[in-house]
């Protein structure tokens, strides 16, 4: 099916309701759905609903969403309409009081199939008002690796379970076989019969106060004001949309490779038009590739929606947003429209953050005082096998993701250790916790000094985590990331930061370098494993940043004494490291950055071989191999990746060399 | 012979002092204009304005703004943290998580302390509280000269899994003490000893970094009431809804963080208590927001978790209290889509409402209750004039003409929007937890609450409201009212059916040794200590647990279990009666009974009201304009009975009895709005 949703004219409804009652009513929805989301946060069983990966949505009769969670994670934004839609489709008039149907598909407007759905009908007067929706992450969905996130994957057989629209409650009545299918294709039945349970509950929770705005207002005002809460929000964002340039704009991100395919970036390009009176988007992706990082429809249109969402931070979301933001993404097949059965679960750190910070590149332009370079991307690492530290030996997962920097700005630095750009809302979970559960411990949980990119605003700083496995059989190691050779990039001038990657046995005889994907891996006890989550993206030229800002930055240990000189071409001196006594020394930072300017464009155009064998050699640092020369290796081998390498470099002319000594 | 017991709240804007006198059992109260560079100043000015003779009072007691305040302006002194290696981002790290999930330019605040502060040394024990590596004692005391030579006047030692052996900060707590002796040291077990090392690292760091300055500043204002003649102990109210001492709060000084927030909602339960609602919720409206708490079945709803900005956890218990952007001087605007808002935004006090005449031109809430006739022009005995035509002016400009309404029409529109909101926020904090609201009264009070109550509890359907004798003064009045209180936590987990209750009853018998050790610290006799245990418990798998009280002796936890079913259903609409029921906590509460002014009830004798100060139209909603009698509420007896529509002036407050509705004023001065009949 080739996704596309045409702009439709801007709506000319007339509004009905006055201007205390709409607001009352809009209001009052909010509540609802509000509600909805506390509801689950406090009886959810997935720890990964209970870190926030989840969303409430009130949908109306015919599926769309008239209001989100005020909390909700982006990844599920612009998807709930879709599987509302779904559901209707499947059952069109059976559908009744009291029931509850669930869906996952992915292939019907679904994120990924983790991300389960609970769908409860709202009747008044005989007939469907609205539908009340709860979306969560279980923890695990079934496929061959614990947590469902199995990067060998290339359809969906291998992934878990696919739930297409079904009913769980019909009328009332709790269809017990069926729940129990679902629940028994999990590794963790209880737990997700748990959930399956509070989501449920959760949507009576909107129903009840649903009807209670029915039984005030009426069934037909209600019904007008959820048509007009989506009115006046697309209404708000083409107002947004006056006294914005015309006109379009393109750009280009990159995966970092196809596992099926030879050593390339794989490509997402986007172009964006301004037409006056609405926002639409092409994107076209390569083919779809031979593991899970492909995205379904709904996750595409998702993170156009998110992408373009944070440069209007405080309008609302509902479908009144979709009905003024379009997109053309394209035939299926591709990496961003993937199609029943390409794999799609682990679209977020694929595409989905690709597309959404491509979208903040391109509207950087448009709207500079919310310009922002590139975000780190999401990662997780799960450590699954058997807990030796009771004689049952308990299955154990040990899934872990971390927080890393976002883009340097236009007026000040990137966010430090903040939760990726897919969902803001998702905690990072304390290590205490993760111990008890666990035979893994913790050896360090703490800020990467450089890992921001330099800048005339620096990209946030990034985190390293490092784990020892302890009591445990049978354990295995996967990693699902992106953005170990698609480097987390800088704007205006602004340097990349650093790779994702894991790294096994750091600084011993056996260390390898696994890079930023990888699945089942065995570990044994006494291993160790460290990663780093990237830094953003530096914002303008490091060059251009004041000596006192970069000493302030060595002070706190954001950026070393060696980085210092090396990125920023600031030269300075210990006093009194005891009382954080430096000096900058002038005359050489003058002259260092001198040296930089007059040899920078040449670092770029460096025979890529002769920088992968000095970096073998030892004789050039990691760091440099980026930042300078715009090269891409393998970090633990050094291998050089010359295409990739060519499609790094013409990026990185694009958005720092060409900026440079403006 | 001591008579007197004193309350003092000091707020943003005024310093309120609260005096009831045991002998008349009377209460005065008195108003001063706060000084926030120190604020004893104002506090003692209260002493002075209020006439009050220290050496005659029995109990002084005090709500303080000190923490929170110093929490929001960060005005700290050198404050160092001391953690395990590999740790030092804890606090920065945090959980990641944004407040505004989608304004990429709005961050989290930074943490307490820099980066550049937070120092490590090298210790680790596992989550059993097994020591995997010993504390490097050379290396601490190197910090520890490190430290000193840095001029640290403050430390927080938080070490990973400390809360379950805190010996490794116990020892660099010595060597800290050793090293520097005039310094403070906050160890994170001590103040929190409870699993997850952010909200326990960040709660310490911030009791360290207050601990200096709330020290000082209770010290030196209890010195100055003894020199003034007072004899007793100066009692500071905290978060929870209990007071404690200068002693304690030296070293628990984080406690006070919400102490300012806290008086309110004491008063709103004394006040429920005194007309015999078990239910009430309370709306505390001033100019700028309003704070909303809910008194359930006679007991303050606690939470765990506060915080004074998002990303900084503090893990006390604290009263629950909502507070949104909705006060007499919310703005109220047309949005880009051309739909009428009120609020968050505040005209504050400058430029203050456009009927202020002090160079405010948007239209407030303010101005639309002048405009309808619900306020009056002249405020506060005559001190304050409004121009209505400022207020009119303002209205028709930014609502009335871009919505093509009349000016009476606009200025109903924006008082019931603002009325939804404070709904809206009323049912968050009441439906959220299984309550329904109709089954509440609403206590109304703070500057504005009395003049938009009954048309919020109307949008609620809450049938009462009452109206406190000086609803801007009731806040003052909840630091009378409270005991010391003082609260334990000891992490157990583990099903419930597997248990060790002996275990349990052991712990429960050590923390009770504890708190009365505690209490007696604080020079409360045994026979006025009061302990009370609660479990906290969840269904195996869950993440959030429910606090139930938990009594002793065998089949105690069997009880506890069948109460945790019972109040799971009640907030959550089911329950799991199959499911494994797991104990995640327990706690304790030890509560100093300290004793309580005995109020008055005054005779109570039916009667009309008297003539009206006077009469002024007043516009309600689909009735129009309506001659309407201003009655002054001194002039009120005990027992007066009328119908509304009637508008009660008095110094800080008005009080608005619309039409339809029936109002009383009770034994304690109260006035009590029936907005139903059948409920009268």
């Amino acid at each position: 099916m080739s996704m596309s949703l045409v702009a439709t004219l801007p709506q000319k409804r007339e509004t009905v309701l006055d201007p205390v009652t709409f607001e009352v009513l809009k209001n009052a929805f909010a509540t609802s759905v509000d509600l909805m989301s506390e509801q689950i946060l406090r009886t959810c069983y997935s720890f990964v609903i209970y870190s926030r990966d989840f969303s409430s949505a009130l949908c109306d009769a015919e599926g769309n969403t008239v209001m989100q969670g005020s909390g909700d994670i982006a990844v599920h934004v612009g998807t709930l309409h879709f599987q509302c839609k779904a559901v209707i489709e499947e059952f069109g008039d059976d559908i009744h009081p009291n029931d509850v149907f669930a869906i996952n598909d992915p292939y019907r407007g679904g994120t990924h199939l983790n991300d389960v759905s609970f769908i409860r009908p709202i009747f008044s007067e005989g007939r469907i008002i609205a539908f009340a929706q709860n979306k969560g992450h279980w923890a695990d969905i079934g496929g061959p690796v614990p947590g469902s996130f199995n990067v060998d994957a290339a359809e969906h057989f291998g992934e878990g379970l696919r739930i297409t629209p079904v009913r769980i409650w019909s009328k009332g009545v709790y269809l017990h076989d069926v729940a129990q299918l679902l629940v028994s294709n999990t590794r963790a039945p209880e737990q997700a019969m748990g959930d399956l349970h509070a989501q449920s509950e959760a949507t009576a929770v909107c129903e009840r106060e649903l009807l209670r705005l029915v039984d005030r207002y009426g069934t037909s005002t209600v019904e007008a004001a959820m048509q007009e809460t989506q009115d006046y929000v697309e209404r708000t964002v083409r107002r947004r949309l006056e006294g914005l340039p015309n006109g379009t704009w393109e750009t280009v991100d990159y995966l970092d490779l196809d596992p099926g395919a030879p050593e390339s970036l794989v490509p997402v390009r986007i172009k964006m038009t301004l037409e006056g009176s609405g926002i639409h988007y092409d994107v076209e992706g390569g083919p779809a590739i031979k593991t899970f990082l492909n995205s379904g429809y709904g996750t595409t249109f998702s993170a156009i929606y998110a992408g373009t969402k944070t440069f209007f931070p405080d309008v609302p979301l509902n479908s009144g947003f979709y009905a003024a933001v379009t997109a053309d993404i394209g035939p299926e097949g591709t990496v961003v429209n993937a199609g029943w059965p390409y794999a799609v679960t682990g679209t977020v750190s694929g595409p989905y953050e690709k597309l959404m910070n491509g979208i903040f590149e391109l509207w950087s332009q448009i709207v500079p005082e919310r310009a922002m370079a590139c975000a780190f991307n999401l990662e997780y690492l799960l450590v699954g096998g058997r807990d030796a530290r009771a004689e049952s030996k308990q299955y154990f997962m040990w899934y872990d993701w971390m927080a890393g920097g976002w883009g340097g700005r236009v007026d000040r630095d990137g966010s430090s250790a903040t939760a990726p750009v897919f969902g803001v809302g998702l905690a990072v979970q304390p290590c205490e916790g993760q111990e008890r559960l666990s035979p893994v411990i913790t050896t360090m949980h703490q800020i990467g000094t450089d890992s921001g990119g330099p800048g005339r605003f620096r990209g946030g700083c990034g985190i390293e985590k490092g784990g020892t496995l302890t009591d445990a059989e049978q354990a295995v190691m996967s990693y699902c990331c992106d953005r170990a050779r698609s480097i987390t990039w800088g704007i205006e001038g602004g340097l990349p930061s650093i790779p994702h990657g894991v790294w096994m046995n750091r600084g011993t005889e056996n260390e390898r370098f696994l890079g930023s994907i990888f699945s089942s891996v065995p570990v044994q006890p006494g291993d160790t494993f460290y990663r780093p989550s990237a830094g953003g993206g530096g914002f303008g030229d490091p060059l251009d940043r004041g000596a006192e800002e970069v000493l302030e930055d060595v002070i706190d240990g954001y950026v070393s004494i060696g980085r210092a000189a090396e990125d920023y071409g600031v030269v300075i001196t210990e006093v009194n490291v005891d009382l954080d006594e430096y000096e900058i020394d002038r005359e050489a930072t003058a002259a260092k950055r001198a040296w930089i300017r007059a040899s920078r464009a040449g670092w770029l155009t460096e025979d890529a071989a002769s920088v992968a064998e000095r970096y073998r050699a030892g004789d050039l640092e990691l760091l440099d191999v980026i930042r300078r020369h715009g090269v891409i290796l393998d970090w633990g081998t050094g291998e050089l990746f010359e295409e990739t390498t060519r499609q790094h470099r013409e990026q990185m002319q694009r958005r720092s060399a060409d900026h440079w000594g403006r | 012979m001591n008579t007197l017991r004193v309350a003092v709240d000091v707020g943003g804007t005024f310093t309120d002092v609260c005096i009831f006198d045991d002998h008349t059992q009377q209460m005065r109260v008195t108003k001063v204009p706060s000084t926030p560079s120190d604020p004893m100043i104002a506090v003692m000015n209260g002493v002075e304005r209020g006439e009050i003779e220290l050496d005659k009072v029995s109990l002084f007691s005090h709500g303080t703004t000190v923490a929170t305040n110093a929490l929001i302006t960060r005005n700290f002194p050198a404050a160092a943290m001391v953690t395990t290696r590999g740790f030092r981002d804890v606090l920065e790290i945090r959980d990641g998580t944004k407040d505004d999930l989608w304004d990429a330019y709005n961050d989290v605040s930074p943490a307490y302390i820099r980066r550049r502060d937070r120092f490590e040394v090298t210790e680790r024990v596992d989550y059993l509280g097994n020591t995997i590596t010993a504390l490097d004692e050379q290396e601490a005391r190197e910090l520890a000269e490190r430290l000193k030579r840095r001029g640290v006047k403050t430390v927080a030692v938080c070490f990973l899994n400390s809360y379950a052996n805190p010996e490794h900060e116990t020892r660099m707590r010595e060597i800290l003490e050793e090293v520097i002796p005039d310094a403070n040291v906050s160890t994170s077990a001590e103040i929190l000893p409870e699993i997850f090392e952010y909200p326990r690292f960040n709660t310490a760091v911030a009791n360290a970094v207050l601990a200096p300055l709330v020290s000082g500043y209770v010290n030196r204002l209890a010195d100055q009431l003894r020199v003034g003649g007072y004899d007793g102990d100066l009692l500071l109210l905290h978060s929870g809804g209990g007071s404690m001492t200068p002693r304690l709060a030296e070293k628990f000084p984080v406690r006070l963080a919400a102490s300012g927030i806290a008086a309110g909602a004491i008063s709103a339960k004394h006040i429920a208590q005194q007309c015999g609602y078990d239910n009430a919720v309370s709306l505390d409206m001033g100019g700028t927001s309003t704070d909303i708490s809910l008194v359930a079945d006679s007991e303050l709803r606690i939470s765990q978790e506060w915080q004074v900005e998002y990303g900084h956890p503090i893990i006390f218990p604290s009263i629950e209290v909502l507070t949104i952007g909705a006060g007499g001087g919310s703005l109220a605007h047309i949005d880009i889509a051309g739909s009428l808002r009120n609020g968050p935004q505040s005209a504050g006090a400058d430029p203050g409402p456009a009927c202020y005449s002090t160079g405010g031109d948007q239209p407030t809430n303010t101005d639309a209750n002048v405009v309808l006739g619900r306020l009056g022009t002249s405020l506060a005995g005559g001190v304050k004039r409004l121009d209505k035509s400022l207020a009119e002016e303002a209205i028709r400009r930014v609502i009335a003409e871009p919505l093509g309404m009349g000016l009476e029409e606009a200025a109903q529109a924006i008082i019931s929007v603002a009325n939804a909101n404070m709904a809206d926020a009323v049912r968050l904090v009441s439906i959220r937890r299984g309550y329904d609201p109709r089954d509440f009264a609403l206590l109304a009070f703070g500057g504005a609450g009395a003049l938009h109550g009954a048309d919020v509890a109307r949008e609620l359907g809450i049938p009462t409201v009452v109206v406190p004798p000086n609803p801007g003064v009731t806040s003052a009045m909840g630091c009378l009212l409270v005991d010391i209180q003082h609260d334990f936590a000891q992490m157990y987990t583990g099903l419930a059916s597997a248990a060790d209750e002996d275990g349990i009853e052991e712990v429960f018998v050590a923390l009770e040794t504890e708190a009365l050790a505690r209490l007696r610290h604080e020079g409360v006799s045994d026979e006025n200590g009061l302990l009370q245990r609660k479990i906290s418990m969840r269904y195996s798998g869950q993440w959030r647990s429910l606090q139930v009280p938990m009594g002793s002796g065998p089949g105690a936890l069997e009880q506890a279990v069948r109460t945790f079913h019972e109040q799971y259903e009640r907030e959550f609409s089911f329950r799991q009666d199959d499911a494994p029921v797991e104990v995640y906590q327990l706690h304790l509460t030890a509560v100093g009974k300290t004793p309580k002014p005995a109020f008055r009830p005054a005779e109570v004798r039916a009667q009309a009201p008297g003539e009206p100060a006077g009469r002024r139209p007043a516009y309600f909603g689909d009735l129009g304009w309506v001659d309407t009698p201003i009655f002054e509420r001194d002039a009120l007896a005990a027992g007066t009975r009328f119908e509304g529509p009637a508008i009660i002036n008095q110094l800080d407050s008005t009080t608005v009895v619309p039409p339809g509705t029936r109002a009383e004023i009770d034994e304690w001065l109260n006035i009590r709005i029936y907005l139903e009949e059948t409920n009268a």
